[in-house]
């Protein structure tokens, strides 16, 4: 036929703006610009926005994670990570998008640069865009094309017909008024929409073109556009048909291209230029040492509070649930879901600022939390409720799953920094707060009677502030004032003592280290125990620190030192571990089948997974993994203060759903490892009645049991 | 309006409480002192007042009281409007080993008060060493003033408030009462708000606590603690056992036989 197809098809490559004349050209040229306008104009309205937030102080971050961290980011490893499937579809997807970015601009050079220059300069239209460079281009375009494609219908099955629990947008705790989130769910799907009509419109075209061109050799690098090709000429297509269906399809599929460009920031699709910068920022040490206030305020009260990480952070979410699957205070019931809240911050902020996203609203009748008007509205009390606030157990699950990089605790702590502020709290929570202020514990007891659990030793514990220790032992409040945790105190000492380790306390002069305060929010009340402690460790003689609690451990390690007070600090499980190791302890194998709890603090703040399992192994237990468990944990519900606030709000505590998990092992010993988590296991198992089946056991019990000479077991305090 | 709360700091009862030699009072070189917890109610009643709007909020301490100083501090971070520590000013008058007795210390706060008058006074009912709520009283005798003690709720009212008094039984009425005048409160209409330590400090810091020299009349009357008696341990717990059916029969009878529960 004549025309331009079978004029073109001689030369190995396609014409661009096949088939478009030159009024059909500049329409194309005009509508691009439009479109790339208001791709702009969104773009740089999100950066204003987060340019009203404060500088995070995330410059070094950003500069080691360019050269450390660029190909996980680039290869989306954070996606796959506990998600094959998804990951390996994300990853298609993202090296498909950037594909086809390329091959776009690559176009664009060879069409609008080199040929008018050329023209310009030599007098003749010169292009690169043939011979051997278009079979190469061709061919990676087709293949990562199909590939985004079949990855692109693989998340549309998943979401539509496999439907996991994580991507329904189900609130953690109903607001009263009631809400909608049907247009969350709509934004979705107009996002996999748009890029699916992209892909099947291109794959269409490609095979009318080449059925146009009767099908020239050189079209089998385009695997896929030919097989299209082949289908359509095996319906009785012919070449003449193909050329006329191509040109309205050029039309639709330039359309939808364009109409993606000027769509995507103000969509979930906005993820792709937000998550990279902000993967690339992220920090998770800043939750293990958590920042200060703004300066000059209590807590965040307004969206200049935020850091820009923060305001960043709101716009990353892409909805996909990791955090609120994983999250234990929505697990229990609680008004709390990191998503929600994430959600609700960002599209208050985004009301807040001008609204420009489509589709990423939810409606509430009564205009209430995330939908409550701009003026007058308290951050933390409307737009996110207190009890969601109060509702975490800091235990970074959501920090750390989060594949985006989103550092929710953080923000959480300086939202409940203002509620404390006002004085919006629990009364369990005031008076705890209250008798840490007074006494330096959060029991009320007297702070001198601190040392009193080892008055019953027969020997005397030194005094580190009288003299020079090894290990200074960091006791801690639970370990030194709970009637039911003193035994397992004083049995770790006995064990120390025999062995032989030079470790002394220092008595009443140990406070509180506030690890749990600081995330309460309680700033001021963290500074003055710090402050104490710190002024308290300087007079005191020791090599090393060791704690009992790991959230003491996660203070004197990861906060203190932000005060300027830096020590060598272990768990005392690491000691136990290294002790058996060495062959100093001398120990009996038990034979117990047991599982272990790792604590959120010191497993997934402090990476101490392996001590504990030494320790048992040591001691001849056979270890049955908990599905949840290393840096994987499921927290007991305690942490972050929330063992000073009262369960009203919940359903099911963690602690009893992490013992049903327990049991379903069929293991007879529940083994931790931390003083809190001692008391909430040993509650727990009592209140779903499993204290039959399951024993609660701190892990000194069992070092002391394979201590002790088989014919006196009674000497180990049994259980708690 | 202008209200005077006074303050008082006493031991922290979680501290093991030892007597002086003459067993007339409790040793308090150890101890460590907090506010006075009626006191707390008080000033919480009269920064509900505040809120309301047109109200002066004044926490005054004795300055020979242990840790009273972090007391008004918190006060100010709380939201009162001013803080005041009192002296004595008759040379070598301090405290001792019972503290300020109740009519010295009433003296004290009336010479205050006659120097500086209040609208309303809102005091504690009581405290631990002062377990018959003799302040509120002799205050307002002292002053001449009307008083009404035992109060949980004190509501600005026309040239006057209104006072609600809860009885046994769970009853209450409300009174009115011209001002000046003096009340003691049992608890006030909420929980004593949460001052925040960084608040404090800010306050700390910031200074503004007013310092007053008095010269009190000479107290007459009142108590004189002739011997300390630790707390004796009466009655104990008793374990039910049995079935949980024939537990809650046994509970059942025990709340019918104490009267606590009527009917069949």
């Amino acid at each position: 036929m004549a025309g331009p197809l079978g004029l073109v098809a001689t030369q190995v490559t396609r014409p661009v703006f096949e088939g478009i004349g030159p009024a059909g050209r500049v329409l194309f040229y005009a509508a691009a610009v439009v479109a790339m306008a208001v791709f702009v104009w969104g773009v740089w309205h999100r950066v204003r926005k987060y340019r009203i937030g404060r500088e995070a102080g995330r410059g070094p971050t950003i500069r080691e994670a360019l050269v450390r961290r660029l190909g996980s980011t680039g290869s989306g490893a954070s996606v796959t990570r506990g998600n094959l499937a998804t990951g390996v579809a994300h990853f298609f997807i993202f090296w498909g998008f950037c594909v086809a970015f390329g091959a776009t601009i690559i176009l664009t050079i060879d069409t609008d640069i080199v040929r008018n220059v050329s023209r310009l300069f030599a007098g003749h239209s010169d292009s690169f865009f043939h011979g051997t460079f278009f079979i190469v281009f061709t061919f990676a375009v087709d293949t990562t094309g199909f590939a985004f494609l079949v990855a692109v219908i693989y998340m549309a099955l998943r979401r539509g017909v496999r439907r996991p629990a994580r991507l329904g947008y189900g609130r953690a705790g109903a607001p009263a008024g009631g809400y909608s989130r049907r247009e969350m769910a709509q934004g979705d799907w107009l996002f996999l929409g748009f890029l699916l009509a992209i892909l099947v419109t291109a794959y269409l075209l490609t095979g009318l073109r080449i059925l146009g061109q009767h099908m020239p050799w050189f079209t089998v690098f385009s695997p896929f556009g030919r097989v299209v090709a082949e289908m359509f000429s095996a319906t009785g297509v012919t070449p003449a048909e193909a050329v006329r269906a191509h040109t309205v399809l050029w039309w639709t599929h330039a359309t939808l291209a364009l109409a993606f460009i000027a769509y995507l920031p103000y969509s979930k699709a906005m993820h792709m230029l937000t998550d990279g910068v902000n993967l690339l920022a992220t920090d998770r040490s800043e939750t293990l040492r958590l920042p200060a206030p703004p300066p000059g305020r209590p807590g965040y009260r307004e969206i200049a509070d935020f850091t820009w990480k923060q305001l960043l952070d709101l716009d990353a979410c892409t909805k996909c649930g990791r955090c609120h699957e994983v999250c234990p205070a929505t697990a229990a019931g609680a008004p709390l879901s990191p998503r929600d809240m994430i959600l609700d911050l960002r599209q208050w902020v985004d009301a807040s600022t001008g609204g420009i996203t489509l589709l990423d609203r939810e409606r509430r009748p009564d205009d209430t939390g995330p939908v409550s008007p701009g003026t007058g509205v308290r951050i933390a009390g409307d737009v996110v409720e207190a009890d969601a606030l109060w509702s975490c157990t800091t235990c970074m699950h959501c920090v750390d799953v989060c594949p985006v990089g989103i550092e929710h605790v953080p923000t959480i702590v300086q939202l409940r920094r203002s509620l404390v502020d006002e004085g919006t709290m629990g009364p369990t929570l005031q008076q705890s707060l209250q008798n840490l202020a007074t006494q330096g514990n959060s029991f009320g007891k007297s702070g001198r009677m601190r040392g009193r659990w080892l008055r019953e030793l027969d020997w005397p514990v030194p005094d580190a502030r009288k003299q020079h220790v090894k290990y200074l032992w960091f006791v801690g409040d639970y370990a030194s004032f709970d009637e039911r945790l003193q035994d397992s105190s004083r049995i770790l000492a006995t064990i120390l003592h025999d062995t032989g380790v030079d470790f002394g306390v220092i008595y009443e002069a140990e406070h509180n280290t506030g690890n749990d305060v600081r995330r309460v929010g309680e700033e001021g009340l963290f500074e003055m125990l710090a402050e104490h402690n710190i002024a308290a460790l300087s007079e005191a003689r020791f090599d090393e620190i060791f704690t009992t609690d790991p959230h003491t451990l996660n203070a004197l390690r990861n906060e203190y030192p932000a005060l300027g007070a830096t020590y060598p600090v272990r768990h005392y499980t690491e000691l136990l571990a290294e002790l058996l190791d060495a062959g100093t302890i001398d120990v009996r194998p038990l034979g117990h089948r047991v599982t272990y709890h790792d604590p959120c603090y010191l497993a997934r703040y402090n990476g101490i997974v392996e001590a504990p399992r030494r320790i048992l192994r040591a001691l001849g237990c056979e270890l049955v993994e908990m599905p949840r468990h290393g840096v994987d944990t499921f927290c007991c519900g305690a942490g972050g203060g929330r063992i000073w606030m009262d369960d009203d709000l919940l359903t099911e505590r963690p602690s009893e759903i992490r013992i049903a998990e327990a049991l379903s092992l069929g293991v007879g010993q529940f083994v931790v490892a931390c003083p809190k988590d001692a008391t909430m296991f040993a509650d727990a198992v009592k209140t779903v009645r499993a204290d039959d089946r399951l024993v609660v056991r701190d892990i000194t019990l069992l070092v002391a049991e394979a201590i002790a000479k088989p014919a006196e077991p009674g000497l180990v305090g049994a259980n708690l | 309006m202008r209200i005077v709360v006074p303050m008082k700091s006493v031991p922290d009862l979680v501290e093991e409480i030892e007597f002086t030699a003459d067993g007339t009072g409790i040793e308090r070189e150890q101890l460590k002192f907090v506010l006075n917890e009626w006191d707390a109610q008080a000033l919480e009643e009269a920064l509900l007042l505040r809120d309301s709007g047109g109200v002066e909020v004044v926490a005054v301490g004795c300055a020979v009281d242990p840790e009273i100083d972090q007391i008004l501090y918190t006060a100010l971070a709380k939201g009162a409007d001013a803080a005041v520590r009192l002296a004595d000013a008759r040379a070598g008058s301090s405290s001792g080993p019972a503290g300020i007795p109740v009519a010295a210390r009433a003296a004290l706060l009336a010479a205050y008060l006659e120097d500086q008058p209040a609208d309303l006074v809102i005091s504690g009912v009581q405290a631990p060493d002062d377990p018959d709520g003799q302040l509120p009283p002799t205050l307002a005798a002292l002053l001449g003033l009307p008083h009404v003690s035992v109060a949980v709720g004190v509501e600005a009212d026309g040239d006057g408030v209104t006072v609600r008094q809860e009885f046994a039984g769970g009853l209450s009425h409300e009174l009115w009462v011209g001002l000046p005048a003096v009340i003691g409160v049992q608890s006030a209409r909420q929980a004593p708000r949460y001052a925040p330590i960084s608040r404090i400090r800010q306050t700390m810091s910031a200074g503004g606590l007013g310092e007053l020299a008095v010269t009190p009349r000479e107290p007459q009357g009142g108590p004189v603690p002739r011997r300390m008696l630790q707390p004796a341990t009466t009655g104990h717990a008793e374990m039910l056992t049995g079935s949980p059916g024939d537990v809650a029969d046994q509970i059942v009878e025990l709340l019918r036989s104490r009267g606590l529960v009527k009917g069949e």
